[in-house]
């Protein structure tokens, strides 16, 4: 396993063990070099003394030739077993004697060489001078096996440096094993924290917080991330649940619809079946399956042919393969095919054909690539029609007949209905150029009674007598009069013919406008009391409706001239169908059994002498109101004031 | 120049200029097609030595041409469009107004019933055509 997929406790101790163990050995090392040193020195001082104190006692030897002597106190040497050669040579440097005995002469050094120890491989060895007051009588070789007690030396260091590592390294663990919780715990506590909230989805779970340090915030940092994403997670969960409601109640809705479109289709009135491209039957009305003598469960997903075949009793029946060039057609056009009645037997529940006679049409049902995703089979059972009409059966002509004559009765039946027309047309027209003939024609002869009226008086005047005069006067004014008149039934006639354009209409500020062109038209002459009332915004056609204002205050500032100060109120009643708007005056007045014949045409009930008018105003009122869906009606007591009333729908559904 | 066919309506209206001592200049036609003779110089008028008037008094319901067909030739001729031309009529309905304006009518009096308003109304007009007005220039007509 590589160090970095160790676990972090397994990290932290082999670090510490890594570095006690590391830093021991350095230590060891070092150490072992000073001891090496020591040694080395310190046998060599050794060696040295020891080469003084035997080139001390070979002085008598060496002076008195005396080998023996001198071998005798090489042999002493013995006692260092280490000392592995020693010889003693004389002031000529010719070998004297030689330690031990049995070597042979050969394997010492031929002639003593400089004075000095030195190391030689694993041999310490080297000469002593042998002096006696200054006198240098010989020279001492000494050889020294330092390899053995190097080797002892070094075993041993090496014992106590396993010794040393085995217990440092054992403090090490146990120290770092309790030391290592310290920093890995936290970690692992949050580790585990972490695991246990993936696994377990619990975002309310939060990490223990061990230490202030670096593991600390940390966790803080942890916690919070938890907060924020248990926060979110709780938006997100109610965010699921409302959307899974609004789509279960969208998919419910979608079902309910689908079932009403389901059961729209199975019970509509027609024969009808549909058709996937490839003809298996996709579903049928019901009024289908009743006359095919099945039921939904056994075709639906079924192919056309193997359900309705071919009476097998009849080889000539061309049913089916007509139907299927037909429905073959719709494919290939995408367009609706009419099929000639067929002759079509139908398979009864008990497996037996009856005789069926069919008229059969085929859409298709174009999807949004404009390519054929349905067929519609529509069939009407033409079979008692067919069977009772034996003259028509298997006689065409008789039929074409009976078409011809039937295309001949509508063509006569739309003749009849474009002549009626024309007359309306006509009519129309003839009423057009009569009201033109009565603006001009009828006024012609009247202008001209009037302005040769106006000439007599002028030109013969004064030879005619007082009464003569004011016969011409009567005659003038007879024809301004009827000029009046003729004016007035144009403007009537115009109302009723002219085009409505509806708009929205503010009846308050209709009714301020009017009330101030008559008060201006008064000139002051008048006092007029005016309280118009809150009215509606209605729908209509602004010209007329002024003009139906104008009717209505007009007349009541007209039929209140005898009072001293004129009351005039326009207000409303808010009806549930229907505003009633209202014009209420002091005046003179009416008796109420006339009230059905103020809205005629040149229906009167003062003389001309009291108040002047030709009586066309309300008529015109009515006519307004009427085509605007609404009606009038009028109010008074005689002496004591009048009340006119009209009424406008809400909802207009306006007569033009 | 008055052109109308009514017999009445043409003493009516010399009266009213008559008060007004404006009647002396005035050519009347019958109807439509005499007034156009009469502005071409053609028929009984070819070779009539005195130039345009100052305003024609046209009336719309009229034998032969009618009154707008004698506007619409003279608008759309420029020899005579600059000619100022009065719709004097009895005909107060809006199809009439709208299409003598349309036509170019530079003017739409309506033959009041009441004499005295008649006779207001053409001195009015003859004050102000022939008196008030400024005629186009007789270069811009011949």
């Amino acid at each position: 396993m590589p160090l970095r997929d160790l676990p972090i406790r397994r990290k932290l101790m082999l670090i510490l063990l890594l570095t006690s163990a590391v830093v021991m050995l350095l230590m060891r090392a070092s150490f072992f070099t000073y001891e090496y040193l020591t040694f080395r020195r310190e046998t060599m001082r050794q060696l040295s003394t020891l080469g003084e104190v035997i080139a001390a006692n070979s002085t008598a030897a060496l002076a008195f030739d005396n080998q023996d002597d001198a071998r005798e106190i090489l042999t002493a040497l013995k006692a260092n077993r280490h000392l592995v050669a020693a010889a003693l040579y004389d002031g000529s440097g010719r070998l004297f004697a030689g330690y031990p005995a049995s070597r042979p002469s050969a394997a010492f050094p031929a002639t003593p060489g400089g004075d000095g120890f030195h190391f030689e491989q694993s041999y310490l060895s080297g000469f002593q001078p042998v002096t006696q007051r200054e006198h240098r009588l010989g020279t001492l070789y000494l050889q020294l096996d330092t390899g053995v007690v190097m080797r002892e030396w070094l075993w041993g260091s090496v014992q106590i440096a396993l010794v040393l590592m085995a217990v440092i390294v054992g403090v090490a663990y146990l120290l770092s094993r309790s030391l290592q919780k310290q920093v890995s715990q936290p970690i692992l506590a949050l580790a585990e924290t972490a695991r246990a909230i993936s696994e377990r989805k619990n975002y309310s779970v939060r990490a223990t917080k061990l230490g202030a340090d670096e593991v600390g915030r940390l966790t803080d940092a942890f916690n919070q991330m938890l907060g924020e994403i248990q926060v979110l997670n709780r938006d997100l969960e109610r965010r699921v649940l409302e959307r899974t409601a609004e789509l279960e109640a969208a998919n419910g809705e979608l079902n309910r619809s689908r079932a009403v479109f389901e059961s729209i289709f199975e019970n509509l009135p027609g024969l009808f079946l549909v058709l996937k491209p490839d003809l298996t039957i996709v579903t049928a009305s019901d009024a289908y399956l009743k006359a095919t003598m099945t039921t939904r469960e056994k075709v639906a997903g079924q192919k056309l042919f193997d359900i309705f075949p071919d009476n097998p009793a009849e080889p000539d029946a061309t049913g089916s393969s007509n139907l299927r060039s037909s429905l073959g057609r719709v494919l290939e056009t995408r367009a609706t095919d009419n099929m000639a009645i067929q002759k079509y037997d139908i398979r009864g529940p008990d497996g037996v054909f009856e005789e069926r006679y069919w008229s059969l049409v085929n859409s298709p049902l174009l999807g949004v690539d404009r390519q054929v995703e349905y067929l519609i089979h529509r069939v009407e059972d033409v079979t008692d029609f067919v069977r009772h009409k034996p003259s028509a059966d298997g006689d065409p002509d008789a039929m074409r007949i009976k078409l011809e004559q039937m295309e001949a009765e509508i063509f006569q039946s739309s003749q009849k209905v474009q002549a009626s027309n024309q007359q309306l047309r006509s009519a129309n027209a003839e009423l057009e150029s009569f009201s033109y003939s009565v603006s001009h024609d009828l006024r012609a002869p009247l202008r001209h009674i009037d302005g040769f009226a106006g000439l007599l008086g002028k030109s013969d005047g004064k030879q005619l007598s007082e009464k003569g005069r004011g016969y011409l006067v009567h005659i003038s004014d007879s024809a301004k009069q009827m000029g009046t008149l003729i004016d007035d039934l144009l403007v009537f006639s115009r109302m009723g013919r002219s085009e409505m354009n509806l708009g929205p209409v503010d009846m308050r500020q209709l009714a301020d406008e009017t009330a101030q062109t008559i008060q201006r038209q008064e000139a002051g002459e008048r006092k007029i009391k005016w309280k118009l009332g809150a009215l509606p915004v209605v729908q209509g056609d602004r010209p007329m409706l002024r003009q139906v204002f104008v009717n209505l205050i007009a007349n009541a500032v007209k039929y209140s001239r005898p009072r001293e100060e004129a009351e005039i109120e326009v207000g409303l009643f808010d009806e549930k169908h229907e505003w009633v708007v209202f014009v209420r005056d002091n005046g003179v007045g009416f008796e109420m059994q006339y009230a059905q014949k103020l809205f005629g045409v040149f229906q009167r009930l003062h003389r001309a002498e009291e108040f002047e008018g030709t009586g066309i105003g309300l008529a015109n009122v009515r006519r307004i109101v009427t085509r605007h869906g609404g009606r009038t009606w009028a109010e008074s007591v005689l002496g004591s004031g009048a009340t006119f009333y009209f009424s406008l729908p809400k909802n207009p559904g306006v007569k033009t | 120049m008055l052109v109308e066919d009514n017999l009445n309506d043409i003493d009516l209206t010399l009266a009213a200029l008559e008060e007004h001592h404006l009647a002396n200049e005035i050519v009347v036609a019958r109807d439509g097609a005499e007034a156009l003779d009469y502005l071409y110089s053609r028929g009984k008028f070819a070779g009539r030595a005195d130039g345009p008037p100052a305003v024609i008094l046209l009336d719309i319901k009229m034998p032969k041409v009618s009154g707008l067909e004698v506007l619409r030739q003279m608008k759309s001729d420029p020899l005579l469009s600059t000619l100022p031309v009065v719709m004097l009529t009895s005909s107060r309905e809006e199809p009439d107004l709208a299409a003598s304006y349309a036509l170019g009518a530079n003017a739409y009096v309506v033959k009041p019933v009441d004499f005295q308003q008649f006779v207001d109304a053409v001195r009015q007009i003859g004050v102000f055509w022939a008196v008030v007005n400024e005629p186009p220039p007789r270069t811009a007509i011949q």
